[in-house]
């Protein structure tokens, strides 16, 4: 392998891959970083086996020449170094070069590194992307879609599929749902792309926070192609894979309650500010709880007490309030966490009875559902 | 030691023809338990046994080729979907089984298949082995389980009872006596200790033993004046034998290569001359193998094995060699 | 009276009931009196030991903790009988009572001792007057002996109630201190037991006095932030106040029982287990409490003590879910060892009303049953008041001598005079 590259593009390849290699791996080989020359251009590799990510960079790009690929082939070198190196090379063009046995030399200018590089070949290897298995979403699109679930995950390994967001792709429309079991975010949208195909797959919470903060916000296409053990995200060079979870996600339609006995309609703001408040004085930890009841006239009153700190009641005016009256508790965090990803000004909340779940959406909009799980007063 | 899967056919008949049958009638187990002493070749079964499940060469249903990615990177360990647990420290710690969980939460990287292999799987710590029987018992899809170990009585029955255990068996003397010659044994020392024990830490004190070298000459000084002068060898166990051998240990160790003089003699008779384990006394042997019928050396063997047993119930020691000694003198014999 | 108490300061009475057991058994029975008597557990099993004796039994020798068979051995006659924590109780309830007719400020400490406050009780007289009053009180309508000191804080009431046994009132003032216990070993202190000793002797110190002046440097090497402490009280330093709500800061109900033998028996032992969370959940339950976190003591053979606990997602307060993490922390943590002891405790307990359950979207169905229930009580709540009608409190008084014959008990029956 034999190639002369751009200095300021082989940096930012390499930091978008080093986003995906940690020190911490039983894997040998993940301390390093793959780099492959072909005649179209050079790809490097960065992975921690559970989110792998590559970028290309082209050979030409607008009639510029980037790279001049003068030997084609591939190598693995340590991560660590190899990242800190390019940083503080001197001149603008980079020439690396793979002698015998995995020694490569970096040369810019008068400086030139030897490192002991690694065969390519015991490197993992991604899945083969068959191109017509593809879906195509925006780029903020799917970033709205991973914030307004991801959060809902479960941080406890004792329901592993539980950490992961449940996609599934059916009749034209993609539905993704997080559950920690005590709350539930359910986003839906429109896709472009097969119509004819199902899927339903377990991405883990953490690969999808980590590619949403990769990606950028704007409408280009992301297309997303789904094989058997991973999912792979693909931006203008920019390759993002994440492995799947293990298991059937547990079936959560039948979890939302459809009918309502409490039906109420308040701003989101004046809400998510009282429940705000009232969470102030809740005790730190699990027992952020607040209590709502309904009230004549309109109201709602929210609040807390906690003995040793204080008490705090807010009357919060609603739009409406049908049906029966009710008293409920709640875990405040879980309330904000929901009110924060709803978009529009008024907000419709179902209660379904003091011990069941309920259920937020935007007035007028039920692409996306909140549901929490109350708290049980002794 | 054991690369190939025609060695392990060789050393371990048995471990292979279960691997084998398992692997070819694609009837392979959830969890496998590898039992057996040190130096059985248990942790070279389990690289081979992994190579085995996910080489992309693999002929006769099973035998891996060795070369290919990932019989390469099993050896190497950077296989990303066969992970191997060691003790870090003194023992195998709840953190590194959930570790593992979560890695098996996750399909696999590159195929379907999975595999993680515990070594030393008794030393894990009781969270540990608690962690594990969950996991071993909601088993994936096409994930294999090995453990490891030279202990199996400590492994939690729970355990035991979930995985298929497969028992090594101590190494034939001709291996022993190849890891012995690779840790710097001389070739005469090595082909005598390989067959007095399995065991390669005591192999290695007993080489290192000033005490060893002069029992083998003393016990080979008792056989010539056996041979030569019958009476003088009662003498002698006065006079040398009794000085070197007081311990019944050392008695014991004596007798055994007393019988492996007259194995040797044997094997003369019957010209397996490359069995030979005193190689320089082969001259005398030949001569004293006319001398003897193949009957009366069968005898000779069973008195020293007889005066073994007798050596382990309070018996004194003085008294059994020097019936031993008339016992194995031509001709007469006294119980 | 006003001139008996310090212009600033405070009044600290530490009122110890003598031998309480045996003195309460002879209140019952009188024929008892001015015999050797001894109150210990169970006779024919390991914890055959004295709880407590008289002050007849003492004259034979005969100790607390000494073994039942070397009581006998020193003192034939000596009477024996098991604890009977239904009387011990109504005495001390009693006593209490009677504590806080001279003031509210009455700290209970266990069964049969209680600090009290009285720096405003001036107009009841001098703080030697209120002690007499309090123990001829307490002697003749109760037939129950105790020591009194008066000191200006806990640390000296307390060492001063035992210079006199029985029926002593002795008055430690500060100023006494150089003469009256710095001469002590550091022992004869109170909070400094042998091991503590042992760390003290390293550095040199072995009186009180010694301690006084140790260097700090050296004390928090040796002991931490404690040596500190201890240095301040030896000389005669306290600050801690007398809070009578001390005793409900709850911070953990744990129940433990040394086995009749050191069993290796997986069922045996998680059947104790299963016992032992049953007297934790009917203690929670008596007080109204739920436990947050669950943990388990093991004692080994070898004396080794392990703890180990679980913080719990939902605080829990039945026998069953008790039980059920116990058992499942044994499980993982006993090594196979023989154990002598098993202990089962409710850490980080709260109010019941303070505690919430959060509800799981796969299970809330089993809770929800039971809303009509819940949604009754409220609006009874609502209309008489929350102390008329409280879920899952059916308070069953008396019953707990049952719960088992420990040779030590809780202090919490001392909730019910709240």
């Amino acid at each position: 392998m034999r190639f002369i590259i751009q200095r300021d593009r082989l940096i930012q390849s390499v930091q978008d891959v080093m986003k995906a290699v940690t020190s911490r791996t039983t894997i040998p080989i993940l301390t390093g970083i793959k780099i492959t020359a072909t005649e179209e251009g050079v790809t490097f590799t960065g992975s921690d086996s559970d989110i792998s990510i590559e970028s290309f960079i082209p050979a030409e790009e607008g009639g510029d020449e980037i790279v001049e690929i003068k030997e084609t082939g591939s190598i693995v070198l340590q991560a660590r170094f190899f990242s800190e190196i390019v940083k503080k090379l001197p001149l603008g063009t980079v020439e690396m070069q793979v002698t015998n046995s995995f020694q490569t030399i970096i040369r810019s200018g008068k400086a030139e590194f030897n490192l002991n590089g690694l065969d390519a070949d015991e490197y993992p290897h991604l899945p083969q992307i068959e191109e017509e298995k593809t879906l195509k979403l925006p780029a903020d699109l799917l970033k709205t879609l991973i914030r307004q679930t991801v959060f809902a995950v479960s941080t406890s390994e004792t329901r592993p599929i539980l950490t992961g967001v449940n996609w599934k792709i059916e009749n034209g429309q993609i539905i993704c749902i997080a559950t920690d079991s005590h709350r539930l975010a359910m986003r839906s949208a429109p896709i472009e792309g097969e119509e004819q195909s199902s899927y339903s797959v377990v991405i883990p919470g953490k690969s999808l926070n980590e590619l949403s903060k990769i990606l950028d916000d704007t409408t280009d296409l992301i297309d997303i192609v789904i094989t058997e053990n991973q999912v792979l995200f693909k931006a203008k060079h920019l390759l993002f894979f994440s492995r799947l979870l293990e298991g059937n996600y547990p079936d959560t339609s039948r979890l939302i309650p459809t009918e309502s006995k409490t039906d109420v309609v308040v701003h989101t703001k004046d809400f998510l500010q009282a429940i705000d408040r009232a969470s102030l004085l809740a005790r730190e930890g699990r027992n952020n709880v607040v209590k709502l009841s309904t009230m004549d006239g309109g109201f709602l009153e929210i609040s807390s007490n906690t003995p040793e700190i204080g008490k705090v009641i807010e009357e919060v005016q609603t739009e409406t309030i049908d049906g029966e009256e009710l008293k409920i508790s709640f875990s405040a965090k879980y309330m904000m966490d929901a009110l924060k990803t709803l978009e529009g000004t008024e907000i419709r909340v179902k209660f379904t009875g003091a011990m069941r779940p309920f259920v937020i959406h935007s007035l007028n909009d039920e692409t996306i559902t909140q549901l929490i799980l109350p708290v049980r007063t002794y | 030691m054991i690369g190939k899967w025609n060695e392990l056919e060789q050393i371990q008949p048995d471990v292979y023809r279960m691997l084998k049958n398992s692997r070819i009638k694609n009837r392979v187990a959830h969890a496998y338990l590898f039992e057996g002493g040190k130096g059985t070749g248990k942790r070279e079964a389990a690289l081979l046994f992994a190579k085995s499940l996910f080489c992309e060469q693999i002929t006769e249903g099973i035998v891996p080729c060795d070369h290919c990615v990932n019989c390469k990177r099993i050896q190497s360990g950077n296989h990303p979907d066969v992970h191997v647990l060691e003790p870090d420290g003194l023992s195998i710690k709840k953190e590194q089984i959930q570790t593992l969980q979560e890695e098996f939460s996750k399909k696999a990287v590159e195929s379907s298949k999975k595999l993680y292999a515990i070594f030393h799987a008794d030393k894990m710590t009781n969270q540990a082995a608690n962690s594990l029987l969950k996991f071993l018992e909601e088993p994936n899809r096409e994930t294999t389980a090995i453990l490891v170990t030279e202990q199996v009585q400590r492994i939690l029955p729970t355990i035991l009872s979930r995985c298929q255990v497969i028992s090594f068996k101590p190494l034939s003397p001709i291996y022993f006596k190849e890891t012995l010659l690779q840790n710097g044994v001389s070739p005469s020392n090595a082909t005598v200790i390989s067959h007095l024990t399995q065991n390669l830490e005591e192999a290695l004190q007993m080489n290192s033993q000033e005490w060893f070298a002069q029992a083998q000459k003393i016990m080979v000084k008792l056989y010539e004046t056996l041979r030569s002068n019958p009476l003088k060898a009662l003498l002698y166990l006065q006079e040398e034998w009794f000085a070197h051998f007081k311990e019944k240990e050392q008695i014991d160790r004596g007798l055994d290569l007393l019988f492996l003089i007259y194995k040797d003699l044997l094997h003369v008779q019957l010209d397996k001359r490359n069995q030979l384990v005193f190689n320089h006394l082969e001259k005398v042997l030949e001569h004293d193998a006319l001398l003897i019928s193949s009957q009366r050396l069968a005898e000779k063997m069973s008195v020293i094995l007889d005066a073994k047993k007798r050596l382990l119930s309070n018996t004194n020691t003085q008294l059994l060699m020097e019936q031993l000694v008339l016992n194995l003198q031509e001709g007469s014999s006294f119980v | 009276m006003q001139e008996m108490y310090p212009k600033k300061g405070r009044v600290i009475l530490h009122v110890d009931m003598n031998s309480f057991y045996a003195s309460v058994e002879m209140a019952y029975d009188s024929s008892l009196k001015g015999k050797p008597l001894a109150i210990a557990g169970n006779v024919e099993e390991r914890r055959g030991i004295i709880v407590t004796c008289s002050y007849e039994a003492r004259r034979f020798g005969v100790k607390t903790t000494m073994p039942l068979w070397e009581a006998k051995k020193l003192c034939p006659q000596l009477i024996v009988k098991s604890p009977d924590f239904d009387k011990y109780r109504t005495a001390s309830v009693a006593m209490f009572d009677l504590l806080r007719q001279y003031t509210s400020l009455v700290e209970p400490v266990s069964i049969d001792e209680g600090y009290m406050d009285i720096t405003e009780c001036h107009e009841m007289g001098s703080p030697i007057e209120i002690a007499k009053s309090i123990q001829q009180r307490i002697f003749q309508t109760l037939d129950l002996p105790c020591s009194i000191g008066i000191a200006p804080n806990k640390f000296l009431a307390k060492t001063a109630s035992d210079m006199k046994k029985p029926m002593g009132i002795t008055i430690l003032r500060k100023r006494d201190v150089p003469d009256k216990l710095w001469p002590l070993g550091v022992t004869e202190m109170h909070g400094i037991g042998e091991k503590t000793a042992e760390k003290l002797e390293s550095i040199g110190v072995r009186t009180i006095g010694d301690l006084s002046q140790a260097n700090e440097m050296q004390l928090r090497h040796a002991l931490g932030i404690n040596g500190l402490k201890l240095k301040n009280r030896a000389n005669g330093e306290d600050n801690r106040g007398v809070d009578p709500d001390s005793i409900y800061e709850h911070k953990s109900v744990g129940n433990s029982t040394t086995l009749p033998y050191d069993s290796t028996n997986e069922k045996e032992l998680l059947t104790v287990i299963h016992t032992l969370s049953e007297k934790v959940a009917f203690r929670l339950k008596r007080k109204n409490l739920a436990g947050q976190k669950i943990g388990i003591t093991i004692r080994f053979k070898n004396r080794k003590t392990i703890t180990r606990s679980k913080t719990l997602l939902n605080p829990i307060t039945s026998h069953k879910n008790i039980s059920e993490e116990a058992k499942a922390l044994f499980k993982i943590h006993w090594n196979g060892d023989a154990v002598r002891l098993l202990g089962v405790t409710a850490f980080e307990v709260i109010e019941k009303q303070e505690a919430f359950k959060q509800l799981d979207i796969f299970s809330y169905q089993q809770d929800a049953k039971k809303e009509p229930l819940f949604s009754a009580i409220e609006k009874l709540q609502a209309k008489y008041g929350k102390k008329a009608l409280q879920k899952g409190t059916d308070y069953t008084g008396g019953t707990s001598a049952n719960m088992g014959a420990e040779t030590s008990f809780s202090k919490d029956f001392l909730d019910r005079q709240r």
